[in-house]
């Protein structure tokens, strides 16, 4: 049996499933159940393939849980041991909840922007239909070269949609509804609580840890709109309050940003004063809110609004921008690890260079012949002085050989007859077929193969230089092979058609 | 472009000029012909600085022994570094068009924090830590101890240049604050003593006012520059508060602990070296009996303070036997603390003039006027024998005695003020003693002396006669410029009603009214609608702005302005408003649009500049009056009144209006940039009100715009903007820079004023 080699982390007795007792097996990498008394699993779950858990309600007779895959399936266990099965789903529950995450993040990134891949692209997907799901090659080798360049820096052709921003006003639109009998309601949507985990991470690190382990989603979001947290004019009086936390992250976070300084100088009101007054002089007189004792409540939570509109606004701005920091940031460590930076740093003059420079410009009384180029942004100037340099040494060809072919080819042209009269009548379709006379299924096909073959030349020639044994035996193996199926597809279609034709 | 103003060959760096340009010159040269001073108004946008820099530049070249040097005056780091990024352009013209090789110095000086090039001191954060770590490493004393302990730590930067590059005078050419650095490094020598030694012989420095204006800073600084000098203040606008800025002294218990620790020091230190070398005192003593004069032997890095006074006759007197051995000094200090402690005791608030104060001082503990006037002297006689390393910690007792001598030097223009608790907080004791100076000519008054030609200008100086009255100097010119433009780039507009004609005014009555903060918000929150990128708001004061966004809060005005724009607002805290308006004009940049709560008299209203999409309407809520309840504006309203004649309302609007002038002002700067400029307040569309404010935004006023509601400020908005919004076109002449056109009559000039610019070569 495959999984006695595996690490079995938990194992849960008397759990029915489609209305069959058997037993709960958590592994390391996957959820199974097998029949009582019989030897195998007949439910086996990947950690990776699961989207998300569910439990029942407290209040219920039956004690369930569910497993939602990402294929949309879902499988449900019945917990039936009276005395303990809560006590076993709990423990279930919990174990799967730290196991998920785990493979969540790597697995679903994945699978998900190749889902993206393939749907935003239906080229991509027939390819992946002629390619892998027809075993010309493996779906991995399919993978390892169309999401290089995701892993890259730069950006791959597909993945270079524009991320769309968050609205500033999310929390404006969750407007409260009174429901008549004393209470509120807040309308959540999707939208809003991807828009609230994106600016507030502290509130998404709440939610991940929170639930549905200690509160149900409701509970949670219950709390989040009663919480100081959400209110914030309200002053945290330091009650238990799961959002407290966040409060002070969010504080910290602020900080943070405050202390990494501004990179205009222009704007860093820290140094505007060349030459500040020494204590004690001056007219200015001391505020009375530089000590935080006199402060009344009413100043404090107004400072608290200031403040939290500051970060609330600094939060929305980067997370529309976050990515493009990410990939900046990248690109900066990349550059002065490679030890040709200083070159690229050198020809871009400093930030602060710049914004003087364009302080003092007066466009209108200079003369317009004056063209605005864009500075040349060199990371690597020697790749660019050189163009790329050939890992192998070539056979050169000498100027001898050079003159001997254009002589051949003289020679050739010289005695080149068209042969008009062997041209063929002009509506003879079986010779070269026009595209309006060839039925269009069969041009889709012709592209399929086309597009297929095309693919897996380009397999082809990404092995070359071949540096690696890898390189080599996936070139002498079993490429090989794979254009000769594809050949021989090619081939079967062919003669098809012709049968068809015939 | 090559020009003739009057007679005198100028160099343009530019291919055009604009007529306002041209106008200045011509003024700004007849200041300096008659050798007198000048104040010179011209809208910001306009290039005041580099025809300001081009015109005196020729005049230094045509006549290098009537001018030997311009002083330029600036408010802020940047400017500064602007200014002199602007000349170097016009010298890099100078050379293109002449072929010489550039003679001219001119750099910039800034503080130790800006030009330290010390690895350990310059990683320092605050300005007071650079300065203190650099004085303890290059004072004459921390120098000479090093001869017989090598182990003494020294700047290196600073022995290397003082051991050569005073030889070597820096060469020509034009130095920021950069390069300064750069050349430092090169050489390794120190940029800040190198800068503060070449500003004597260079023909131009540009540096901030205090190094001029501020007598504890200038007298290090400033005091051996040449007569022959012009010296400009640019920004200008509010020279008369920071003259008194530089003046004034406040004492709070606190200071009177600290000064009282700083004598017990002091003390230690004094029995000390009594023990071990007597000498040294008794040396002290005689140099004392000779005179400071000879004691004061240039010795730059000793930074103790310098005299505050200036009058020279004193420092050619001995100093009075009563405070010149060390002890006795140290008894007399400590009468005079302890009877400023007594004076913190009062339970009321108490203000009387110097003469009143002096006589008081005499009775209760019979300290004479003459040894007070000597104090500050005397202390930094005696802290340079003690060989006190680290003088921050002496902070304290420096500005005990800086105010003893102020105090007994002036009976004029000053005032004693003592509150026994803060108005706003009356429970609470926290007695201070407000020096506070009310005459702003004081501090000026020895530039004025000095200097030949001593020039203010700034976009803002509405009311132009206000300023030498206030400064107490006699102009010979005096002018303001408008703007010429091509198109109508500023759209001025006064709000004076809400839609439901509730009158808009943030004055004190209906400062809390609900129905105006309510309209105010409405105001905002329709333009965040309909004006593209950056919205700038300024309230009158802090305190308003927190109450009213709390309340915009409340009404949810704020959430349905982040539906069109983010909201950022300045803090009290410096850092984060900074990181604050790094976000708004990121926000701006990447398109999504911002509003920037600010408030006037603050950092942000001060400098800096919202150029074109980050400031395309500025929005001014109320009228920012200073707060006038303090008892110090009252005394210096009463004071200008009996001095100079100027009525109390008068002063005030012209302070609400300058700065509300500053505010909407930020977001034009340049003609190829657009506008709106909201005034929201009724109050502004009266006579006296609108007539402060400067010229170049006073003609667009029409009669009109004087008392719209929102919705109507939003059509007429909405108008502006779009037309602005189209691709601004210049009509520009075909290239006639070689046609020789010397515009010389007036009608002609006004003629050209209606274009936006003219070519005269």
């Amino acid at each position: 049996m495959a999984s006695l080699s595996e690490e079995v982390l938990l194992v849960v007795k008397k759990v029915r499933q489609r209305k069959q007792d058997g037993t709960l097996y958590l592994m390391a990498e996957r959820i199974a159940w097998g029949p009582e008394g019989k030897d195998r699993f007949t439910v086996s779950h990947p950690y990776s393939d699961i989207r998300c858990q569910k439990i029942s309600p407290d209040g219920k007779a039956k004690v369930q849980l569910q497993l939602v895959l990402h294929t949309g399936e879902s499988t449900t266990f019945h917990f039936a041991n009276e005395s303990t099965a809560l006590k076993d789903r709990e423990a279930a529950k919990e174990l799967l909840q730290q196991l998920l995450p785990k493979f969540k993040k790597k697995a679903n990134k994945e699978l998900e922007e190749k889902n993206r891949m393939l749907q935003e692209d239906p080229v991509l997907f027939q390819l992946y239909k002629d390619l892998v799901v027809s075993q010309v090659i493996s779906a991995e080798e399919f993978w390892a070269n169309r999401l290089g360049g995701l892993n890259n820096s730069e950006p791959a052709p597909y993945s270079n949609k524009q991320e769309v921003g968050i609205s500033g006003a999310f929390l404006a639109d969750i407007r409260p509804q009174t429901d008549g009998c004393n209470g509120l309601r807040y309308n959540l949507t999707t939208d809003i609580i991807e828009s609230i985990f994106r600016t507030y991470p502290a509130v998404k690190q709440k939610y991940s840890e929170n639930v549905p382990h200690s509160l149900t989603e409701k509970e949670f979001w219950t709390r989040f709109f009663q919480s100081h947290y959400f209110h914030r004019d309200r002053i945290n009086t330091g009650t238990q309050d799961i959002f407290s936390e966040c409060a002070k992250q969010d504080e910290k976070g602020l900080m943070s940003l405050v202390n990494k300084g501004v990179k205009n100088p222009l704007v860093d009101l820290l140094s505007l004063e060349d030459k500040t007054l020494d204590e004690g002089y001056g007219i200015k007189q001391a505020l009375p809110s530089t000590s935080n004792t006199n402060k009344t409540v009413k100043e404090s939570s107004n400072a608290a609004i200031i403040k939290r509109f500051n970060h609330h606004s600094a939060m929305v701005l980067a997370a529309g921008s976050r990515k493009n920091e990410v990939t900046a940031d990248q690109a900066s460590e990349t550059s002065s690890t490679d030890g040709n930076s200083r070159d690229s740093d050198f020809f871009q003059p400093p930030v602060k260079k710049v914004k003087l420079q364009e302080a003092i410009e007066y466009e209108d009384l200079q003369r317009e012949s004056k063209q605005k180029t864009v500075a040349l942004n060199l990371k690597k100037s020697d790749r660019y002085a050189h163009g790329p340099v050939p890992l192998q040494s070539q056979k050169y060809t000498t100027s001898q050989d050079i003159i001997n072919a254009v002589n051949c080819i003289q020679h050739e042209m010289a005695h080149y007859k068209p042969n008009l009269t062997q041209v063929r009548e002009k509506n003879n379709n079986t010779f070269l077929p026009s595209t309006e006379m060839v039925p269009s299924d069969i041009q889709g096909e012709l592209k399929h193969l086309y597009v297929a073959a095309g693919e897996l030349l380009r397999h082809f020639w990404s092995c070359f230089p071949v540096n690696t044994s890898f390189l080599e035996d996936k070139l002498t193996g079993h490429l090989e092979e794979m254009l000769q199926t594809a050949y021989s597809k090619f081939h079967i279609w062919q003669t098809r058609r012709m049968m068809r034709k015939t | 472009m090559k020009l003739n103003i009057e007679g005198l060959l100028v160099y343009f760096p530019y291919d055009y000029i604009y007529p306002e340009q041209y106008s200045y010159m011509l003024e700004l040269k007849r200041t300096l012909d008659a050798k007198g001073h000048g104040v010179l108004e011209m809208p910001s946008g306009t290039g005041k600085t580099i025809s300001l820099l081009s015109l005196i530049v020729a005049y230094q070249k045509a006549f290098p022994l009537d001018v030997t040097k311009l002083i330029y005056c600036s408010r802020t780091v940047p400017e500064i570094e602007k200014v002199v990024e602007e000349l170097r352009k016009l010298m890099e013209f100078y050379a293109k068009e002449t072929g010489e090789v550039n003679n001219f110095l001119a750099l910039a000086l800034s503080s130790r924090k800006n030009l330290c090039i010390h690895p350990e001191v310059s990683s320092l954060r605050f300005g007071k830590e650079v300065d203190g770590k650099c004085h303890s490493l290059t004072a004459s004393y921390i120098r000479a101890q090093r001869h017989s302990n090598p182990d003494q730590p020294v700047c290196r930067f600073y022995e290397e240049f003082d051991a050569v590059g005073r030889q070597v005078p820096l060469p020509a050419g034009i130095y920021n604050l950069d390069d300064l650095k750069d050349f430092g490094r090169r050489k390794g020598w120190c940029p800040y003593y190198l800068a503060r030694y070449s500003i004597l012989h260079a023909n131009i420095v540009v540096y901030s006012y205090h190094y001029l204006l501020d007598p504890k800073i200038a007298d290090l600084v400033s005091k051996e520059l040449a007569k022959k000098s012009v010296v400009v203040f640019d920004e200008a606008h509010n020279i008369d508060n920071v003259c008194i800025d530089s003046m004034s002294v406040n004492i709070t218990r606190r200071t009177l602990d600290r000064c009282q620790s700083n004598v017990e020091t002091l003390q230690h230190t004094i029995q000390k070296i009594k023990d071990t070398d007597a000498a040294k005192l008794r040396e002290e003593y005689r140099r004392l009996v000779e005179g400071l004069k000879e004691a004061n032997v240039a010795r730059e890095t000793d930074v103790y303070l310098a005299n505050p006074v200036l009058p020279d006759e004193i420092l050619q007197e001995a100093v009075p036997g009563s405070i010149r051995t060390a002890e006795h000094f140290l008894g007399f200090l400590r009468r005079f603390l302890e009877y400023l402690k007594s004076r913190l005791r009062v339970h009321h608030v108490v203000q009387e003039s110097a003469p009143q104060f002096l006589k008081d001082i005499f009775e209760k503990v019979c300290i004479d006027r003459k040894p007070l006037r000597f104090c500050a002297e005397r202390l930094q006689s005696l802290l340079r024998t003690l060989e006190i390393a680290d003088i921050a910690d002496f902070s304290a007792v420096t500005l005990i005695s800086n105010f003893a001598t102020l105090v007994s030097t002036y009976s004029l223009g000053f005032t004693i003020i003592i509150e026994p608790f803060d108005d706003r907080t009356p429970t609470i004791a926290n007695p201070v003693l407000h020096f506070s100076c009310m005459d702003p000519s004081i501090a000026i008054k020895p530039v004025f002396q000095r200097f030949q030609s001593v020039v203010i200008t700034s976009g803002t100086l509405s009311p132009l006669d206000i300023y030498p009255k206030i400064l107490d100097f006699r102009p010979v010119t005096m002018a303001s410029f408008t703007m010429t433009l091509a198109r109508t780039c500023l759209c001025p507009l006064i709000v004076g009603r809400g839609n439901d004609q509730v009158a808009l005014s943030s004055k004190f009555e209906t400062r809390e009214d609900f129905a105006v903060i309510r309209n105010y918000g409405n105001l905002l929150l329709e333009m965040s609608a309909i004006v593209p990128d950056g919205i700038v708001a300024f309230f009158t004061s802090y305190v308003y702005m927190e109450n009213i966004v709390a309340s915009w809060y409340e009404q949810g005005i704020l959430e349905n302005i982040q539906r069109n724009k983010l909201i950022f607002i300045e803090t009290q805290d410096a850092a984060e408003t900074s990181m604050a308006l790094e976000k708004y004009q990121e926000a701006c940049e990447n398109g999504r649009g911002a509003i920037l709560l600010s408030v006037a008299r603050g950092k942000v209203s001060e400098g800096i500049d919202f150029v074109h999409h980050f400031g395309r309407a500025v929005i001014m809520f109320g009228v920012p009056y200073v707060y006038t309840q303090s008892r110090i504006l009252k005394a210096r309203l009463e004071y200008l009144r009996d001095q100079f004649q100027i009525r109390e309302n008068d002063f005030l609007t012209f302070d609400a209006m300058r700065h509300a002038a500053q505010c909407v002002g930020r977001a034009i700067r340049g003609k190829t940039d657009y506008g709106l400029m909201i005034f929201a307040d009724k109050r502004y569309a009266r006579a006296d009100k609108r007539g402060k404010l400067p010229r170049w935004i006073q003609e667009h006023i029409s009669d009109g715009s004087l008392n719209l509601t929102v919705d109507e400020t939003v059509q007429l908005s909405k108008h502006f903007l779009r037309q602005m919004a189209q691709p601004f076109r210049q009509v520009k002449p075909p290239d006639r820079r070689r046609v020789s056109l010397r515009v010389t009559s007036p009608r002609l000039l006004s003629l050209c004023r209606r274009t936006s610019w003219v070519c005269l070569c």
